[in-house]
């Protein structure tokens, strides 16, 4: 019992502190947080673009995705991604085909990704359903 | 000199911290503060059919777009030539060269593209789209190889427009940001990975930048999903906003996956240890059930002791770390250990600087 407490606090005063430090880094001036990483012998340029080069991959990953999904004529609403658990989930509103994103690693699977829009056979599937 | 260097504190809830005190600085500040100030956005749009027109003029007015219209291909480029730079052009896929021309339904329609590719030649960075009503899927909208990067908008629901401005928006941000801004968001993103301890599973800031940046193209044109971010917001403060609620939310699914007694949530080592010949090897990789052993104890009491250890030639930044440690506010460390407010701020940095996003640890 004391080994958990103790590791929970350990935990928390950590993450507190570390919490903490992001924090103070976003109120640092421009020239303290580059000079800060002259300091540590990195280069803040190669740095910036580096961290430049993750978001653009971000962007990439996920125009990819729309890309893909608009040539095979499937209609998604934005609006409608659903999160769970890592993973966004939607379908085609024409064909119902779904598709999922995984955000850490930019997997993409689903029917949608693999094979065109089907048209209107979901509606006219879901026609017949309700019938 | 005054720096601010309050420590913020977050909202559990909100996941964003309250809005920092302004203080004016002789230094360069673009740290992030939540309001924007931002002049509306200009569009360009190239469409002769006039109930197009009005849905556009309508839809780019609810964005808070200005925008300037014209009614064939020639017209466009007069205007963009006069008007230009333009947040976006939208171009007709089918516009007409001049007025009064009528338009071959049958035939190849390329005035839309022509258009498009003169104004590529003007500025290779104009964000435009094209509107291809006509045609089902973008596959089917023939267009020169150079144009194939230009998003279409084949569908006259709302929400495909708004999606594509947001995006553009979202992608000007991300391009517009300073050296010193990606600098700090990279930093924040490490701190507050290694906060996060075993609950990172492995990961890194890295991963939670590019989380958060993901999370805001999703949520580009929703507010329901994703991360949705207001333009009239400041995109770094937008970002690590995210950050913080991608990263609370790790914590969260960890914790549950230790509650389920999931092996999978010891699997990943957050703390990589060397062997004598060098190979990583984690202590915790035999632990499997929710009890954590001896060991974890150890690292995280021994990470606490390093981070300790590195100020123990600095008294200050030795109370100070013990006071974050504790828990304590910043007015709490500053009353506890008598620091005024500028000294407090040297601290933090000369802490900073020890301690730095990796410092001294191996990865």
């Amino acid at each position: 019992m004391r080994n958990m407490a103790d590791k929970k606090n350990n935990e928390e005063r950590l993450e507190r502190l570390m919490n903490r430090l992001a924090e103070s880094v976003l109120e640092l001036s421009d020239e303290t947080v580059l000079a800060e990483v002259n300091e540590s012998g990195t280069d803040p340029a190669q740095e910036a673009e580096t961290t430049r080069l993750v978001l653009r991959q971000a962007s990439k990953n996920f125009d990819s995705l729309e890309k893909r999904l608009c040539n095979l004529g499937h209609a998604i609403d934005s609006n409608d991604w659903h999160y769970v658990d890592g993973t966004y989930d939607n379908y085609c509103l024409s064909c119902g085909a779904w598709v999922s994103f995984e955000t850490a690693t930019g997997e993409i699977q689903g029917e949608a990704f693999d094979r065109s829009c089907l048209g209107n056979a979901y509606l006219i599937k879901r026609q017949e359903a309700s019938r | 000199m005054t720096h601010l260097l309050s420590l913020i504190d977050t909202h559990p809830q909100l996941g964003r911290p309250n809005p920092p005190l302004i203080v004016q600085t002789p230094e360069t500040h673009s740290t992030p503060s939540k309001r924007k100030n931002a002049s509306p956005n200009t569009a360009l749009v190239v469409e002769n059919d006039e109930s197009l027109v009005k849905f556009f003029k309508r839809c780019l007015e609810h964005e808070d777009y200005e925008a300037t219209f014209a009614a064939n291909s020639e017209d466009g480029l007069r205007l963009y030539r006069d008007c230009a730079a333009f947040n976006v052009v939208l171009i007709s896929y089918s516009v007409p060269r001049e007025n009064g021309f009528g338009i071959d339904c049958l035939g190849p329609q390329r005035h839309g593209t022509e258009l498009a590719m003169s104004i590529r030649e003007i500025n290779r960075s104009q964000p435009m789209i094209i509107v291809a009503l006509d045609y089902r899927s973008a596959s089917e909208v023939p267009r020169p190889s150079e144009l194939m990067d230009i998003p279409l908008l084949t569908d006259i629901s709302n929400f495909q427009l708004r999606h594509l401005l947001a995006k553009i928006e979202i992608d000007r941000a991300m391009g517009a940001l300073t050296d010193s801004q990606l600098v700090r968001l990279k930093r924040f993103a490490d701190y507050r990975v290694r906060g996060l301890g075993r609950a990172a599973r492995g990961r890194t800031g890295q991963d939670l930048l590019s989380e958060a940046c993901l999370r805001t193209l999703i949520g580009a044109g929703s507010t329901r999903e994703g991360r949705h971010w207001n333009k009239y917001v400041d995109f770094v403060w937008h970002l690590t906003g995210a950050m913080r609620s991608i990263s609370n939310g790790w914590k969260r699914q960890f914790e549950a996956a230790v509650r389920r007694k999931e092996p999978e949530a010891y699997l990943i080592p957050t703390f990589p240890i060397q062997d004598a010949v060098g190979r990583e090897y984690s202590p915790l990789s035999n632990v499997a059930s929710g009890d954590a052993g001896p060991e974890q104890c150890l690292i995280e009491k021994d990470e606490e002791d390093r981070v300790l250890a590195m100020s123990k030639d600095d008294a200050e930044a030795t109370q100070v770390l013990q006071g974050l440690l504790d828990g304590l506010k910043k007015d709490g460390i500053m009353s506890k250990y008598g620091l005024d407010e500028n000294q407090y701020a040297a601290v933090v940095k000369r802490i900073l600087k020890l301690v730095g996003a990796n410092g001294g640890r191996k990865r």
